[in-house]
């Protein structure tokens, strides 16, 4: 392992180890166990939005700004097959459709959107983001269009996931852990396929040297257009997993949206394993400070306030975050 | 040698002696029947003559209009030169004509919807449209300077937008200031943000600086909605503050009709000036290759500060005049909507063209109130176009991007300079 | 030679992780000469470039100017001192015009650049020299086209026109003939023998054209792997065999070709 990554990697668990200790110290034991859990839960959130956002900027060069519109979509997509199938289907059969569809859905969307909108502003990287704006804009309002601002009713997962446990002291939803399953699931298959897979050898290749992989006859194309797509995929099953919990509603990217550029800043804007360690790290961290927020000023503004200052110290003193290249 | 040298004299209508000239004389009348002979009776008369309802106060405003513009063209022959007007009208033609139509306006809709352009009923809330669309100009003016002609990215403008109308706000309800010196404050308050944004972040790579700006403005959202201050701001639900009489939009609307349009006049002359400036020169440069502007001998730092500090300074001008065209502020002012909105309409009408983002205002606001309750049919929907105007906006935002990159006045402008090159535009 | 020079690096390096692009450089241009750098592929020429005009910062060494220690300077700051630089590829500004590439180039050294509100029209003295430079290097015709919209050739002068119209005490120019096609490369000699026959500035050239720099040169330093491998007169570096053998192949043709015409 490089000397810096084993920086940023000790850095990250002194950190980790820094908060536990701190939440042991000013919470009661039965709570520090929850503030955990749900810190642990946001970050999975976050990390689901982000991990797209990584590799498609660490790839392309593209910031995606719609990346939490394919989060919302998802959810919609997902929300949609639930209800279209046919009466007495079963709880569990209609929730894992839900999910499945609302990846393929996500990821067929994202190719689409690569290859007619994205590809053809190459040479004009600006434009690129300021697309991504407009996208995210559009499939707002084309959402508002067919299922009106309120946002649609959660559906009901299976009945396994729909309770409350004990756990470390607290009670805590099985939803949840299950949230927080998926987002390790997916962190542990992504790092799988980046690592493992011949695509993935690719991906990071191009990450570090794009020029080179093209002058190695790599159809970089395609490869742009499936890893744009995979970032889609994994940010829609993001939204199907949590908007039974959060329910759907069509400003729920744009809050995810900014978490998940606050995540990829600070774990290195190329860096997968960055973003993922990143997140875990800013999911405990709001929780905690959310925690103390609520309890001494009585809002959580405390807390996402300094996430955002933390984050501007990050990019005006170490731009490329904790685990990225020094050059981008 | 003939081309540039010949024709550096032809800014003359925009010369300051011109302009002058041209204010002294729309004000004459006022100022003959405001305070001379019989003072009240006439104000009375020329107060009831603008309000009353039907044509005449319009018929009256069109030629007396003309008739003012057409002194100042012509008044600006003796800064000029013989060049002068002639040369001007062909480069301001158009703008001369829509500024005469926009001076003309609240009698023009007094007719049309026959009636009073001074007292609630139709004519009365157009204005109103009409004075929502000069603020959305004047903030997309303000970003196209930043990001269209010097290059600058930038997310987060809408905190310019709501400092200017919390600003106000809150200079006038909780500090008991009075208007201008509240305005004033607010003004070097984002001179202020502006000095600190581009001496903190603009050291850093674009896209970073972009990120820093959303984060900024995410902040001054998460602050002005914030419980903790609710006895200060009003929290989520906002504020509302008191302005005098004589700028109350509630009663006084064509007096704010023209306030704003002369702030959107102004804007557009310190933005038009500036770029034609030795200034102005150095950001089209820096926006184009600033690597080498650097190499020829520019601290970049120092324009991208001028650009931004002066974007911020008018887009902070827009959100006092939406302050007091409200009378009251709320956390949406600053929110994405209102960084999101300058950019849309800055890129449908064209990056880095003077009148596209003015346009691309007229479209957002003007447009969809227009087509307010114009249903289509697509085959089995029926669709109203002014609720799914946020739509279009978007789909006519991405083929912008895509397909017409110079946005429609910069279209227009690219094809009438292939057939006729006319020197002032390629600089 | 008694006179100090004008523009001198002592011991200068630029190093990128391991490698070294340029390793400990002791360079000595002289008032009024044209000076050529000349060497194989990644010699470290156009890094050597970067850093005396600014662009780069030397992670050892020292450059100095007229005796001053400029090592470090912003590009900005060097520009004021007298020194610009042209580049080897195309670094225009795409939607200006000729004209005021070179207009713009003058402005920079002069003290007008904060107006903000007089038409920038009005400053006379940038836009005669600006002409001017865009005489020098017969441009004159296509002075109010956009810069992308130039072909190749046309492109090679205006980036020369640009530094003209800076007069600077010393022109940096990197590969300026890089990319003319063989009809072109002579007028452009012609200009920058013109320009260095005026007397009054210090031309440093770097080229792979040998035969431009056989033809146009009164010094050569050759580069080899980021250090000097040699310095003098044409006459001496085509005769030195270091260099012959550094330029192994295609090149040591040019040589006696180009020797062969400069005789």
């Amino acid at each position: 392992m490089l000397p810096r990554y084993r920086r940023s990697l000790l850095i990250s668990l002194a950190f980790l180890g820094g908060l536990a200790a701190l939440d042991l110290i000013l919470f009661p034991a039965g709570q520090v166990g929850v503030i955990l859990l749900s810190g642990l839960y946001q970050g999975m959130l976050f990390f689901l939005v982000a991990a797209g956002l990584s590799i498609v900027f660490g790839l392309l060069d593209v910031l995606n700004m719609a990346q939490g519109s394919f989060f919302m979509l998802g959810a919609y997509l997902g929300f949609a097959v639930y209800g279209a199938l046919p009466e007495g289907t079963p709880v569990t059969w209609r929730f894992l459709a839900a999910l499945v569809a609302a990846t393929v859905g996500g990821g067929l969307l994202g190719a689409l959107v690569e290859r007619s909108l994205i590809r053809p502003l190459y040479a004009r990287p600006i434009f690129q983001i300021v697309l991504t704006l407009g996208l995210a804009t559009v499939a707002n309002e084309i959402v508002r269009a067919i299922y009106g601002p309120a946002g649609l009713i959660p559906i009901t997962p299976p009945a396994a996931l729909d309770t409350t446990i004990s756990v470390l002291g607290g009670r805590f939803e099985t939803y949840r852990l299950f949230i927080i399953g998926m987002g390790a699931t997916l962190m542990a298959l992504t790092l799988l396929l980046l690592h493992r897979t011949r695509l993935g050898i690719i991906i990071r290749a191009g990450v570090e040297d794009r020029e080179m992989v093209e002058a190695l006859g790599v159809p970089i194309g395609r490869v742009f257009t499936l890893t744009f797509a995979l970032g889609c995929a994994i940010a829609a099953l993001g939204g199907i997993t949590a908007a039974p919990y959060i329910g759907a509603y069509p400003a729920m990217g744009d809050a995810f949206l900014l978490n998940a550029i606050i995540v990829v800043v600070l774990g290195g804007m190329s860096s997968f394993e960055g973003t993922a360690v990143a997140s875990i790290l800013v999911g405990l961290a709001r929780a905690s400070a959310e925690q103390v927020s609520l309890e001494y000023l009585g809002s959580p503004l405390l807390a996402t306030v300094s996430i955002l200052l933390i984050m501007i110290l990050v990019l005006l003193v170490r731009p490329s975050g904790l685990f990225g290249s020094e050059t981008s | 040698m003939s081309g540039p040298m010949a024709d550096s004299r032809r800014r003359g209508l925009w010369s300051p002696g011109a302009l002058l000239a041209g204010l002294a004389l729309l004000a004459a009348p006022f100022l003959v029947a405001g305070f001379l002979g019989e003072g009240a009776t006439f104000r009375m008369a020329a107060a009831a003559m603008i309000c009353a309802e039907g044509y005449t106060p319009f018929v009256g405003a069109a030629l007396g209009t003309w008739l003012l513009l057409g002194m100042a063209v012509l008044g600006a022959r003796r800064v000029a030169g013989a060049n002068g007007p002639l040369t001007a009208l062909r480069n301001h033609g158009a703008r001369l004509w829509i500024l005469y139509l926009l001076l003309i306006t609240p009698f023009l809709l007094a007719w049309a919807t026959d009636s009073s352009a001074c007292i609630r009923g139709k004519a009365f809330f157009w204005q109103s449209v009409f004075i929502e669309t000069f603020i959305l100009a004047i903030l997309a003016a303000s970003y196209n300077l930043m990001f269209g002609f010097s290059g600058v990215l930038s997310f987060g403008h809408a905190a310019f937008f709501g400092l200017g109308a919390y600003g106000v706000g809150l200079l006038m309800k909780h500090a008991g200031m009075d208007l201008v010196p509240a305005m004033v404050i607010t003004i070097v308050a984002s001179a202020v943000l502006g000095l600190m944004v581009s001496g903190i972040a603009l050291r850093v790579h674009g896209l970073y600086f972009a990120i820093f700006t959303l984060a900024m403005a995410e902040i001054l959202h998460l602050l002005a909605a914030n419980r903790i201050f609710v006895d200060l701001t009003g929290a989520e639900d906002g504020f509302t503050f008191a302005v005098p009489d004589w700028i109350n939009a509630a009663s006084n609307r064509m007096t704010f009709y023209y306030l704003s349009l002369g702030l959107l006049i102004l804007t557009f002359a310190v933005i038009y000036r500036l770029i034609y400036s030795p200034s102005g020169r150095v950001l089209a440069a820096v926006r184009d290759n600033e690597q080498r502007a650097q190499m020829l001998g520019f601290n970049t730092f120092t324009y991208k500060t001028l650009a931004i500090v002066l974007a911020g300074a008018l887009g902070t001008m827009a959100g006092i005049l939406r302050g007091l065209l409200n009378k009251g502020a709320s956390p949406n002012v600053l929110g994405v909507g209102f960084t999101v909105d300058p950019l849309l309409m800055t890129i449908i009408g064209g990056t880095g063209t003077f009148d596209g983002p003015i346009v691309g205002a007229f479209l957002l606001r003007l447009a969809e109130q227009l087509l307010r309750d114009t249903v289509v049919s697509l085959g089995p929907w029926q669709v109203n176009i002014g609720e799914r105007w946020a739509l279009l906006l978007g789909v006519l935002f991405i083929a912008s991007v895509l397909i017409f990159p110079k946005g429609i006045i910069g279209s227009l402008r690219f094809r009438s300079k292939l057939s006729a090159s006319r020197e002032d535009e390629t600089m | 030679m008694n006179v100090a020079p004008l523009l001198a690096t002592r011991n200068l390096s630029r190093h990128f992780g391991g490698l070294r692009a340029v390793d400990g450089v002791d360079l000595h241009i002289h008032a009024g000469t044209l000076h050529a750098i000349i060497g194989p592929n990644g010699a470290g020429k156009t890094t050597l470039l970067n850093m005396l005009s600014g662009a780069l910062k030397p992670t050892g060494g020292r450059i100095l100017f007229q005796g001053q220690d400029i090592t470090g300077q912003p590009p900005h700051r060097i520009a004021h001192l007298g020194i610009s630089r042209s580049f080897q590829i195309t670094n225009l500004f795409p939607t200006l015009s000729v004209l005021e590439h070179a207009r713009l180039a003058a402005q920079a050294l002069g003290s007008d650049n904060l107006r903000l509100w007089r038409d920038f029209r009005k400053f006379d003295t940038y836009l005669k020299r600006a002409w001017e430079a865009l005489g020098h290097v017969g441009l004159e015709g296509q002075a109010h086209i956009p810069a992308s919209m130039l072909p190749h050739g046309d492109q090679r002068r205006l980036e020369l026109a640009t530094l003209l119209a800076q007069d600077p005490a010393v022109m940096l120019l990197d590969e300026p003939t890089a990319g003319l096609s063989a009809e072109q490369v002579p007028a452009f000699v012609d200009i920058i023998r013109a320009i260095a026959e005026e007397g009054d500035k210090t031309i440093v050239l770097v080229e792979h054209n040998m035969g431009v720099v056989m033809t146009l040169a009164q010094r050569i330093t050759v580069m080899h792997q980021g250090r000097i491998l040699a310095e003098g007169p044409p006459r001496e570096i085509a005769a030195n065999e270091a260099v012959q053998q550094a330029y192994l192949g295609q090149l040591y043709g040019d040589f006696a070709d180009a020797l062969g015409e400069a005789s």
